[in-house]
């Protein structure tokens, strides 16, 4: 997919974001870095459409990512897994794919249970999100997000509330998930993961890309910025 | 010692105590006299347990006004209720209920004193009702509506599939507890004589001269309509709890 980020900038009390100007194509894993702060959440909601830039515009396969088409095609995996706390994990999937996608409840609950098993869930899937463990909620979130066959899945941060354990349990999973050939992008802060799964990295400094390119620009940083950021986060 | 008995030993110590101080002031302890009055003091139970459900219903729904003038974009509205909530937490409601019934109702050429007395009580209330809606509302994240955005759900379907039902579970232990604080301020009533639980007894008191069986059996049956409504409240504390 071709991704279109054109002079995007924006100003809130949170994150600022300063003409940003890129365009991402033929990458089907990319990966945003940066402090806490540096506009990198702000960025990839922009790309969801789920935030409106102060100005400029972001396309995805030439469509304005504003357009309430291209939202029905996005998936996307919150910090804290966001389920419907009311639900089962499976209901959770099976709620949004019968009243939006209008599919029947059997087609839903198959189309639930082939995810929840993709993301080893099927044991827990009957059970409410504040009875299993951090790290199970946000595959069921991943699983929800894949359920609607999204073409791009945006990952936010999706382990900075988990434990070293259970990131590592999350983010397996998701490596798992490359054969579907989908398009990721994601926000992390571990590297390892960005080295093992991204194919293009940008780098986010005070709303600024200050750096970009494969994975490897991470062991050779070129500026002072990415330097001290990959200090820190080693 | 387990829960289960330690909980035994804990009443077992509450009886024996009210065993204690029936016995120091009487030696024929006995509710014959009240069985003639059966149907009058099932009437008070019966108007205590109905006047505090409609106080409960008005005050939902009062709450629900006063939580979206609350939240309005005129300031004003905001002010007002800031204002009415910090008068009625600072009032008594025995003051609330007087006030009500001979100062403000006869204003309005209402001598009703039932109608004002529970009146009192509903209003008194709404500022309670009207912190659970807030509660309940504001624990609905905003990420949670993000999802639902982009999920593409419609507005009647957010309300009915996910806010509603999660409104409900967080609403409802609250406003048990709500109704449970009715339930007693009702009690107050009879300085109004309505013929609720407090007043009915009193009326029998008064006709059998059998005091300390009166308020024994007053204390009592105000615990038989409170306990089970506060066990009833736990149990869906946990069930529902998100």
């Amino acid at each position: 997919m071709k991704i279109d980020i054109r002079h995007v900038s924006h100003t809130s009390d949170v994150e600022v974001l300063d003409d940003v100007n890129i365009t991402f194509d033929k990458h089907t894993s990319i990966a945003i870095i940066g402090v806490s702060g540096s506009g990198k959440s702000t960025l990839i909601r922009m790309m969801a459409g789920l935030e409106k830039p102060t100005s400029g515009d972001i396309e995805v396969d030439g469509i304005d990512v504003q357009d309430p088409l291209y939202r029905k095609h996005v998936g996307f995996v919150f910090q804290n897994h966001n389920l419907f706390p009311h639900l089962t994990l499976k209901k959770n999937i099976t709620l949004v794919l019968e009243k939006t996608r209008h599919l029947s409840s059997k087609i839903a609950s198959d189309t639930a249970d082939k995810y929840l098993n993709l993301l080893h869930l099927s044991d827990q899937k009957d059970k409410l999100p504040r009875n299993v463990s951090g790290g199970q909620a946000q595959r069921a979130s991943i699983a929800r997000a894949l359920s609607i066959n999204p073409e791009i899945i945006f990952l936010d941060e999706p382990t900075s509330s988990l434990d070293p354990i259970l990131t590592d349990e999350v983010l397996n999973a998701v490596e798992e998930l490359r054969e579907l050939g989908k398009q990721f992008v994601f926000v992390t802060h571990v590297m390892s993961f960005v080295q093992d799964f991204a194919d293009y990295v940008i780098f986010m400094d005070q709303g600024k890309i200050v750096e970009q390119g494969k994975p490897s620009i991470l062991q050779k940083p070129k500026t002072e910025e990415l330097k001290s950021f990959m200090d820190k986060v080693r | 010692m387990n829960k289960f008995t330690s909980y035994v030993l804990a009443i077992l110590t509450v009886i024996a105590f009210m065993v204690f101080v029936v016995v120091r002031q009487t030696d024929d302890f006995s509710f014959a006299s009240f069985y003639i009055y059966t149907d009058m003091i099932l009437t008070g139970m019966g108007n205590t347990i109905l006047m505090s459900l409609i106080t409960l219903f008005g005050s939902l729904i009062l709450g629900f006004i006063f939580y979206l003038l609350s939240i309005s974009k005129f300031k004003y509205f905001n002010a007002l209720i800031d204002v009415l909530t910090e008068i009625i937490y600072g009032t008594p409601l025995i003051v609330f209920m007087v006030v009500m019934t001979f100062l403000i109702g006869p204003a309005f050429n209402t001598y009703k004193r039932v109608l004002m007395g529970s009146l009192a009580l509903t209003f008194y209330m709404t500022p309670y009702m009207k912190n659970v809606y807030k509660s309940a509302i504001s624990s609905i994240s905003d990420e949670q509506y993000m999802a639902m955005d982009l999920f593409g759900f419609t507005s009647y379907q957010k309300y009915r599939y996910i806010i509603i039902p999660q409104v409900v579970r967080i609403l409802m232990p609250p406003m048990m507890n709500n109704f449970s604080m009715i339930i007693k301020g009702s009690a107050l009533l009879y300085v109004l004589s309505y013929n609720e639980l407090f007043f009915a007894i009193r009326v029998v008191q008064s006709k059998t001269f059998a005091f300390i069986e009166g308020y024994v059996l007053m204390w009592g049956l105000y615990l038989i309509i409170t306990i089970p409504l506060s066990q009833v409240t736990k149990v869906i504390e946990r069930k529902w709890a998100l």
